[in-house]
């Protein structure tokens, strides 16, 4: 019951801290009922406005690679969420969890990001009206 | 389990950091007292303004009103509904949100007053110019997103009336409400102290609207922030590759919009529990 | 892409002859020259309307105060100028901010606001700086951005703006599109000298691109009290988008660009009868 609770509370305060603004609205291009994890070697960074984009070769389990792109924050709102353009350099295995484009391409919508030092990131930017990350800071230990 | 909840109540103000704009220890100290003056005795209006969390439900014309609903006419339904259905967020396509829609969101503005110029910095390099030296609207102004704007000081409110709007690629506020090119603002911007910043502001489209709105909301001053450079067209690979849909996602009881119920995303990989890649049911 | 280039020339053309009222470019003021504004802090107050004067030739050529306007490009300069002339649309065309330095060579107005904490640079195309001029250093590690991680500082009346951090793609340095790497360094010096004038000293360095620093200088007129900039909502019918091609034209022999040899319209059509007055 406790716990319950404590979720309750944690996820209204969420959606008030969240500004609700939408730059663009998440369910315009992305579905929420389609999350993805993706585990793979980065090929390419774009560190720009409106959205910064990470594209990792991802080996499917026949292990044929496909590039996907993931759409995250632009450099401000990344910068905020504590990751740094350093963090990533071409090569690194990165996972990055989301939601997929509704329009059949390999790209998701970037909402957690685990670096290669084990760090989780929230990837949204605020205002893009989609889901919080609820366990980036659970696992920032 | 206790750890587990207390972790998530940690969470908020975490979170509420790493959102940006409504971080409180990233704005600085909100200045007291009165609210300072400008040379020529007016109250200055200068500051970053961030949102106050009190505009609820965030993004939405009709907060103040019974369900949220706005007075529309027959037209004013129905350009909700095309709006909804048949158009792509402005602001995505790097449009200005223009008005009423930039007093509506949630991003804080930078605003700069400097003898008979007001001037609003919006995110994304969008900016309003407002003269408030006695000029008076033209005859026949060319439509905007802004709208042509008159500023004129009312004792210490700045009042500024806005005619002359686009009407088309252009939302009334995050709900994707619409309005007409017979839109008309007023704004009344003060400055009740120097930490707060207030705005009434009507709203008359008799196209679309059976009566006049009022909105209301109150900003706090953040001295350690500024606008920052945002160039909406470098890479917008949404609106260039096609990626992105209509309207502003399901509009919620609440009033606010975005998403319904989510699948959760798989939980945060760990030295026991390696990532792995996860991939829909069918999708190749 | 001739089409649009020749439709830009003549308006640039007809501005140069426009009246002052309205107009995009300023003629000399007559007359004695008017004091310095000054802020209640003590500083010439750099806020005002600023259109070029007819003076500033050539215009949008960076190296305009070089001898035959030749940049000292490093090889990999040449390789990067010959690469934005034949594969790069021009940034501005795609709404992307021209940024500094391009901006202090641009033929279009612009707006300063000043305050004690920020000074404000508002651009044509609804594009603007924000200049902290708190007394802050740079930040060690600023994202690349089109205008810089800009910081102000005051030296007795003159403004000294010293931009870092530039982006490297899509970024051209004038309407030339003379080039610029992420290792430009632009240190600008303002000053008004009196009322009706505002002046730039630029020190642009960059040794990716450039074997040596050089300079830029230029003055802007007042235009009249109570001219605004419009709205400018770039993306809102961007057709050219589709249809551009790279480069900025042909770059003629008085250093300015556009185009070296067009056919003539066909003459205007005479009416039947004169038209009476």
């Amino acid at each position: 019951m406790k716990l319950r609770l404590a979720v309750f509370v944690a996820g209204a305060s969420l959606l008030a801290a969240i500004p609700a603004l939408a730059h663009h609205s998440f369910s315009a291009e992305f579905d929420g009922h389609k999350p993805v994890r993706l585990v793979g070697a980065l090929t390419k960074v774009e560190w720009t406005n409106p959205h910064s984009y990470f594209y990792l070769d991802v080996k499917d389990d026949k292990g044929n690679v496909v590039n996907w792109g993931c759409e995250a924050g632009g450099p401000l709102a990344l910068s905020r969420a504590g990751m740094k353009r350093g963090d990533l350099k071409i090569g690194d295995t990165i996972v990055v969890d989301g939601y997929l484009a509704k329009d059949g391409s390999h790209l998701i919508d970037a909402r957690r990001v685990t670096l290669p030092d084990g760090r989780n990131v929230y990837g949204g930017s605020p205002g893009d009206g989609g889901p919080s990350d609820t366990s980036a800071a659970a696992s920032k230990k | 389990m206790k750890r587990f909840a207390v972790t998530l109540i940690l969470l908020i103000p975490a979170l509420a950091l790493a959102q940006g704009d409504g971080g409180r220890r990233q704005s600085g100290p909100v200045p007291t007292g009165p609210a300072p003056r400008a040379t020529n005795g007016h109250p200055d209006l200068t500051s970053y303004w961030r949102d106050d969390g009190n505009a609820n439900p965030h993004g939405n014309l009709g907060k103040d009103y019974p369900g949220f609903k706005l007075p529309f006419t027959p037209a004013g339904e129905a350009a909700h509904k095309y709006n909804l259905e048949h158009t792509i967020d402005p602001e995505s396509l790097c449009l200005p949100g223009g008005l009423p829609r930039e007093d509506i969101g949630d991003m804080g503005f930078q605003l700069i007053q400097s003898g008979a110029d007001t001037i609003f910095i919006y995110q994304y390099g969008t900016f309003r110019d407002v003269p408030t030296d006695g000029r008076k609207h033209a005859e026949d102004p060319d439509p905007t997103y802004f709208g042509e704007e008159i500023g004129t000081w009312d004792g210490d409110t700045l009042v500024i009336d806005s005619t002359a709007f686009k009407d088309s690629k252009t939302w009334a506020d995050e709900n994707a409400d619409p309005h007409s090119d017979a839109l008309h603002t007023v704004e009344r911007w003060t400055r009740p102290d120097a930490g707060h910043l207030h705005l009434e502001l009507t709203v008359e489209d008799p196209k679309f609207y059976k009566e006049p709105i009022h909105y209301q909301r109150t900003w706090i001053a953040a001295t350690a922030q500024h606008t920052r450079e945002q160039a909406c067209s470098e890479n917008n690979i949404d609106v260039s590759a096609g990626h992105l849909g209509f309207g502003p996602g399901p509009i919620r009881a609440d009033g606010t919009r975005g998403y319904d119920n989510p699948d959760p995303l798989p939980p945060p990989p760990t030295k026991a529990n390696p990532a792995k890649t996860i991939l829909p049911a069918n999708y190749h | 892409m001739k089409l649009r280039l020749a439709l830009s020339a003549f308006f640039l053309v007809s501005t140069v002859f426009a009246q002052d009222g309205g107009g995009l470019t300023a003629s000399e003021p007559t007359g004695p020259s008017k004091p310095t504004p000054r802020t209640a802090d003590g500083h010439p107050d750099l806020g005002g309307f600023w259109k070029g004067d007819r003076k500033t030739k050539p215009v949008g050529n960076i190296g305009k105060d070089l001898p035959g306007f030749k940049l000292p490009l490093t090889p990999a300069g040449q390789a990067a100028l010959q690469f934005n002339l034949t594969k790069t649309i021009d940034p501005e065309s795609l709404c992307i901010p021209g940024g500094i330095p391009r901006h202090n060579a641009s033929g279009l107005p612009f707006m300063v606001l000043q305050t004690p904490k920020y000074v404000a640079f508002l651009y044509f195309y609804t594009y603007y700086r924000l200049i902290p001029v708190d007394g802050r250093k740079h930040s060690d590690d600023p994202d690349p951005s089109f205008f810089g991680e800009e910081i102000g500082r005051w030296e007795g009346d003159t403004l000294v703006i010293d931009s870092i951090a530039f982006k490297d793609e899509k970024v051209w340095i004038d309407e030339n599109a003379n080039p610029h790497s992420d290792k430009l360094h632009v240190v600008e010096r303002w000053s008004r000298p009196d009322a009706d004038h505002i002046h730039v000293e630029t020190l642009i360095e960059d040794p990716k691109f450039y074997t040596k620093p050089f300079t830029y200088q230029r003055t802007w007129v007042a235009g009249p009290s109570g001219q605004v900039l419009g709205e400018y909502a770039c993306s809102e019918n961007n057709i050219d988008r589709d249809h551009l091609g790279p480069g900025p034209g042909d770059i003629l022999p008085d250093g300015t660009r556009g185009y070296a040899d067009i056919d003539p319209l066909p003459p205007p059509i005479k009416p039947a009868t004169p038209p009476k007055h």
